[in-house]
């Protein structure tokens, strides 16, 4: 009661309404605080649990996989099955390291042009078609990966009698790129300001030339890094390549022949009984991470390169 | 065009002021109206551009200033539901349904926006030369007397000259601004269209803008719509004011010398909004 004998005090000043405010944010302030300093704790615990798991898995990743990446062989050597006599003759993942890369270029060349200039279209076209088109990618994209697998199998290793094969398993993963570049080129297309796309025009450019010239170079640090997205994604996914590329243990990079890939020959010495092979697994886990990162990290750098240059 | 909305539109057509010392007219305008889904926008605008003058268009927000100049160049063609009517000649032939094509009247009618906006991905040198190339300019020569005579044109040679592959952003406002000036006058226009070109702009930058508009007339006609009328008094000649009407539709009020728009108009209303009484 002593504060409102306070409050209905006549104050000299005619500063009633902020006199009033400024005690009452005086007597809130040591609440305020109390709970501030929950919220910050509760932050603080849910960047904990979200760390922990992450660390430990780096720590498992590097402490049992950096043995592994170490030998030159590792690099260079087929697979081997180990026998009673060598038991630890794993040799090595050439033909998988090869196969991903193989893989996810022939995915690339399919689907980065395609990708980019549906994109293009989809920013800058109000047509039924573009909205159809842009239906059916974002439903692309919630698909689950091994639908893609099963249609490369159905289609390209059945249907057209082309085998397990890399240029099968390409296509699979390029379908799983494909939705990722759509819809990133869309937005980073859609980003670009309309008043470069009018000034454009009115220097007489045709509508093509304004989207090829202005709009899609002003677009391009989106459009990579949806590229580079796309790329990380399929690098890992094992699923799509599981029914179609034959696990090759060859080093080719004919798209007709059959390969192996990272995430394959994870999943295939991962189900093996020699321990040897379950250890390689680490080592193939550890390449296949560092590719992605390297990928992502490198987008990141050109891209800030490119911000800085504007 | 439907029906309706050119009988609206035809209503009324004033006359514009012949005045003998007046040149031959570059472009002229007969009862121009433009409407978004059938709202009218602005109307009844009639009057001629002459040549190698400053024409300033002049209102209060809303009175369809540039919408009325976006008309000139066919800026309103790709947005949906946008309508022109009545007739711009530019030396005349009839924009929008004349011997014509649109990339064409664009190379004629330069346009020079708001906002500097030179394209982000392109150095000075390109920027300056842009247009040229949309239009299928590849030889070298060419390219560089363009650049290097809309860069003098623009007031911007002497200052970027020797960074000339520099990224355009690097310039400062009011350099960007002339920079899209120059990319506009590489094309040799006829006319150029100016959008408050300096409402983005700080004085200084601006004050040199406004020099070069006097230097400017001498090569080309300009349009300018402008929100400030120290500086339509200062640089235009001829002066069109636009008010909004009861509809909400901007209409010409009237058109005139800027020396008598601004000392002895016709209308009280243009006396009221170039004496500040509002607007």
């Amino acid at each position: 009661m002593s504060d409102m004998t306070e409050l209905v005090e006549p104050v000299e000043t005619g500063h009633q309404m902020r006199d009033e405010i400024r005690s009452i944010s005086e007597r809130s302030r040591a609440r305020r605080q109390v709970r501030s300093r929950i919220m910050v704790v509760l932050c603080a615990l849910a960047l904990l649990v979200t760390a922990v798991p992450l660390v430990l898995l780096l720590f498992q990743l590097f402490n049992r996989g950096l043995p592994v990446v170490l030998h030159i062989g590792f690099y260079t050597q087929l697979p081997q099955t180990p026998s009673l006599i060598a038991p630890n003759a794993t040799g090595g993942v050439s033909n998988a390291i090869l196969g991903t890369l193989v893989l996810t270029l022939y995915a690339s060349v399919m689907a980065i042009p395609v990708g980019v200039l549906v994109g293009v279209y989809l920013a800058e076209s109000d047509s039924k078609l573009a909205a159809t088109l842009r239906v059916i990618s974002q439903t692309m994209a919630g698909a689950p990966s091994i639908l893609m697998g099963l249609f490369a199998f159905s289609f390209i290793v059945r249907d057209l009698h082309v085998g397990f094969s890399a240029i099968a398993g390409s296509f699979a993963l390029a379908v799983l790129m494909l939705p990722v570049i759509v819809i990133s080129s869309e937005i980073a297309v859609r980003g670009v300001p309309h008043t470069l796309r009018e000034a454009g025009l009115a220097l007489g450019a045709k509508p093509h030339k304004v989207s090829m010239k202005i709009v899609l170079p002003a677009a391009v640090t989106g459009i990579v890094t949806g590229i580079i997205l796309a790329i990380s994604r399929a690098i890992g996914e094992t699923a799509p390549v599981l029914l179609v590329i034959g696990g090759g243990y060859i080093n080719s990079w004919k798209p007709l022949d059959p390969v192996s890939a990272l995430p394959l020959s994870i999943y295939e010495n991962a189900k093996s009984e020699w321990p040897s092979l379950r250890t390689e697994v680490w080592g193939i886990a550890l390449v296949l991470v560092v590719f992605v990162f390297v990928l992502s990290l490198s987008a990141r750098i050109w891209a800030s390169r490119k911000q800085q240059a504007r | 065009m439907d029906q309706e909305f050119m009988a609206q539109v035809e209503t009324k057509v004033v006359a514009p002021t012949e005045s003998p010392e007046r040149g031959a007219a570059a472009m002229q305008l007969k009862g121009v109206a433009v409407s978004f889904h059938g709202r009218v926008a602005v109307r009844d605008c009639t009057f001629d551009v002459t040549k190698n003058r400053v024409t300033s268009l002049i209102g209060p927000s809303g009175s369809g200033k540039t919408t009325l100049l976006r008309a000139l160049n066919r800026l309103h063609d790709l947005t949906p539901g946008a309508k022109v009517a009545g007739q711009i000649l530019l030396e005349g032939t009839d924009i929008y349904r004349g011997d014509i094509t649109v990339t064409e009247l664009r190379t004629r009618v330069g346009m020079v926006f708001q906002r500097p906006n030179p394209f982000p991905t392109m150095s000075i040198y390109e920027n300056a030369v842009s247009g040229l190339r949309f239009n299928g300019v590849k030889k070298k020569s060419i390219l560089d007397e363009a650049a290097e005579t809309s860069l003098k044109s623009a007031a911007l040679w002497d200052s970027v000259q020797s960074r000339l592959k520099v990224a355009a952003s690097n310039l400062s406002g009011g350099e960007q601004q002339r920079l899209c000036i120059a990319r506009a006058l590489a094309m040799d226009p006829e006319v150029l269209l100016m959008d408050e070109p300096t409402s983005a702009l700080d004085p200084i930058a601006t004050l040199k803008i406004e020099e070069l508009m006097t230097e400017l007339k001498k090569r080309v006609t300009v349009i300018i719509v402008t929100h400030n009328m120290q500086q339509a008094a200062r640089i235009s000649d001829d002066c069109a004011f636009l008010l909004m009407g009861e509809d909400r539709a901007g209409e010409l009020i009237e058109f005139d010398t800027t020396e008598k728009i601004f000392n002895n108009p016709i209308d009280p209303r243009t006396l009221d909004y170039t004496l500040g009484r509002f607007g």
